[in-house]
């Protein structure tokens, strides 16, 4: 085929093209309003008065914006968001490092050591990331009740730290195996040893899979809202996503003040989407895809 | 091993301890409980309203495997260029995976809210007012209401695993197919999409797993009613271990759920293999 027929069979099918490419921008554009309504709905609500939503509604812009949905909500007289928060952040925190840290153990003796059953350790680990964790409820909630746990952020910390291991093992362990063996050699030979090894050269370069890792399990558990609902049950150990559910039963009319709370309780993870999205897209798929 | 270990402790161990207390009467308190082998199994399937919970959760499955898969496609396939105008749109559908499903509950019952909701509202704007309805209170529509919310969080995770195995489509051989004469649908029909069969297969079973083990978006919206018409095999587990104390039962309905699951995960493993062969 010449250029010249090239061009002439591109020509037409040019204008029906642009015909195309306008009409797939309409309806993504379509998509995209229909799909941001729900959130722009609650960050307008969440900045009227109860009165300005009872005669304007839920979707028109704020007549006399104002703040007092979310002082209220916040005020420990009110909604105590602000414990529940604090909770969250407590529980998060570590149980995103410790989930982390153990998939970095995990993954770089798997990744580094030969040794028999090494697979089937990995497929093990690994697939517990698919379990419902409907099927560890009763039995973790009956242990928390021995172990005098329950109602305590310590046993959500500890379920989630470990349900975090497979995919924080998945990650690192594909992680360590882009690492040149080459490396480790080398500094062997300079006579460094095991855990220097590990602690001096390995660990700084993590720090790409880490991000990744800390994102989306920060992401995770601070939205989790099962196993808090489970494992706890006063204020003090209460959870923000547990807090904005009790919220939304005890009044049920304040659309001003659910809205404030949802808001409030998603800013940690909106933080991490808008600033971090890179690290975080690509935890998803890599949770996802293998290698 | 430390993560060996404390993985056994609360991930492994529990799991098999439902499938002891799925076959005890233990009633979520004290610890005296009797063995009733596999009582619990044959009151399910018996029992009028786990049938319910059961036909609800293939609707939802059905549904699932359906709408945030192939809306995921689309989106990926139409928002794949690096420009800025797609970097912008992608983040619009990304947004709702960062919210807890909680939240999206919450923001869905307002959207449904039947006076105030912005379904009615339009509906009401173009003439289609008769339409309007209760949506989470109507046990016609409960259902696929709360599915809707669902998918709207699940449509756009199915996006970023259908971007990533975009990726993987070499730009060559979508030019070379341009070159010999094919328009954009038909090399889209048996360029790309056939090019994206293990990224499929990976969005499926996620969207099956996914599907069986929501909880949240139900419990925010509906708590399974009206009259259980949204009660599915999760929401089912759960009230009827936490809230009737019934945990034997409980963990026998725990035991089908993760049995469903692990249909889904051994086939997802043997597709997976296959496709390994097929591409090394």
């Amino acid at each position: 085929m010449t250029s010249a027929t090239v061009r002439a069979h591109h020509h037409p099918a040019r204008l029906s093209r642009i015909a195309g490419t306008l009409l797939l921008f309409l309806i993504l554009t379509t998509a995209a309003i229909i799909f941001i309504l729900p959130v722009y709905g609650i960050v307008v609500t969440s900045l009227k008065s109860v009165a300005d939503v009872s005669t304007g509604g839920y979707w028109n812009l704020p007549p006399n914006p104002t703040l007092d949905n979310y002082m209220r909500v916040l005020d420990p007289e009110g909604g105590n968001l602000i414990q529940f928060l604090w909770n969250s952040l407590k529980l998060t925190i570590p149980a995103s490092i410790i989930s982390i840290s153990l998939g970095i153990l995990a993954g770089y003796g798997l990744a580094k050591y030969s040794f028999p059953g090494n697979g089937t350790l990995f497929v093990f680990l690994v697939a517990g990331m698919f379990l419902p964790p409907q099927i560890a409820l009763i039995p973790v909630f009956r242990m928390m009740n021995q172990l005098g746990l329950y109602d305590t952020l310590w046993s959500v910390i500890l379920v989630h730290s470990a349900f975090g291991i497979p995919i924080c093992t998945l990650v690192m362990r594909n992680f360590f195996q882009t690492v040149p063996d080459a490396l480790r050699e080398a500094a062997f030979i300079d006579g460094a040893n095991e855990y220097q090894i590990f602690g001096i050269i390995m660990l700084p370069l993590t720090l790409p899979a880490l991000a990744v890792l800390a994102t989306l399990q920060f992401t995770w558990i601070w939205n989790d809202f099962l196993w808090p609902f489970i494992l706890t049950q006063h204020e003090s150990s209460r959870t923000i996503m547990v807090g904005i559910m009790n919220l939304t039963g005890q009044y049920t009319v304040d659309w001003g003040g659910q809205a404030a709370a949802s808001l409030v309780g998603s800013l940690p993870t909106l933080f991490i989407f808008i600033f971090f999205q890179r690290y975080f897209i690509r935890g998803l798929t890599l949770g996802a895809v293998k290698g | 091993m430390l993560p060996v270990a404390f993985y056994l402790a609360f991930v492994i161990v529990p799991t098999l301890n439902s499938l002891f207390f799925s076959l005890t009467d233990w009633a979520g308190y004290g610890s005296s409980f009797n063995f009733i082998g596999l009582g619990n199994f044959k009151k399910i399937f018996t029992d009028r309203l786990f049938m319910n919970a059961i036909k609800n959760t293939a609707l939802w499955l059905a549904l699932a495997m359906l709408v945030p898969t192939l809306g995921g496609l689309a989106l990926a396939v139409a928002l794949q260029g690096k420009q800025l105008v797609n970097t912008i749109y992608k983040s619009v559908f990304y947004l709702p995976i960062c919210l807890s499903p909680i939240i999206v509950g919450i923001i869905w019952t307002w959207v449904y809210n039947p006076k105030l909701g912005i379904v009615n509202l339009v509906l009401q704007a173009v003439g289609l007012g008769h339409l309007a309805t209760a949506w989470l209170a109507n046990p016609n529509t409960a259902l696929i209401a709360v599915f809707v919310a669902w998918a709207w969080q699940q449509m756009g995770l199915n996006m970023v695993i259908f971007l990533a195995g975009l990726t993987s489509v070499p730009v060559s051989l979508v030019e070379a197919a341009h070159v010999d004469g094919a328009n954009y649908w038909q090399a889209l029909t048996r360029v790309i999409i056939p090019m994206l069969l293990p990224a499929s297969v990976v969005v499926l079973a996620l969207t099956a797993i996914n599907a069986l083990k929501s909880f949240e978006v139900i419990w925010a919206t509906t708590k399974g009613g009206p009259f259980n018409r949204s009660d599915t095999l999760a929401v089912f587990m759960y009230s009827e271990s936490f809230r009737k104390y019934k945990m034997g039962y409980g963990s026998a309905v725990a035991v089908i759920l993760f049995l469903m699951t692990l249909i889904i995960i051994v086939l997802y493993f043997r597709q997976m293999a296959t496709m390994e062969d097929l591409y090394d």
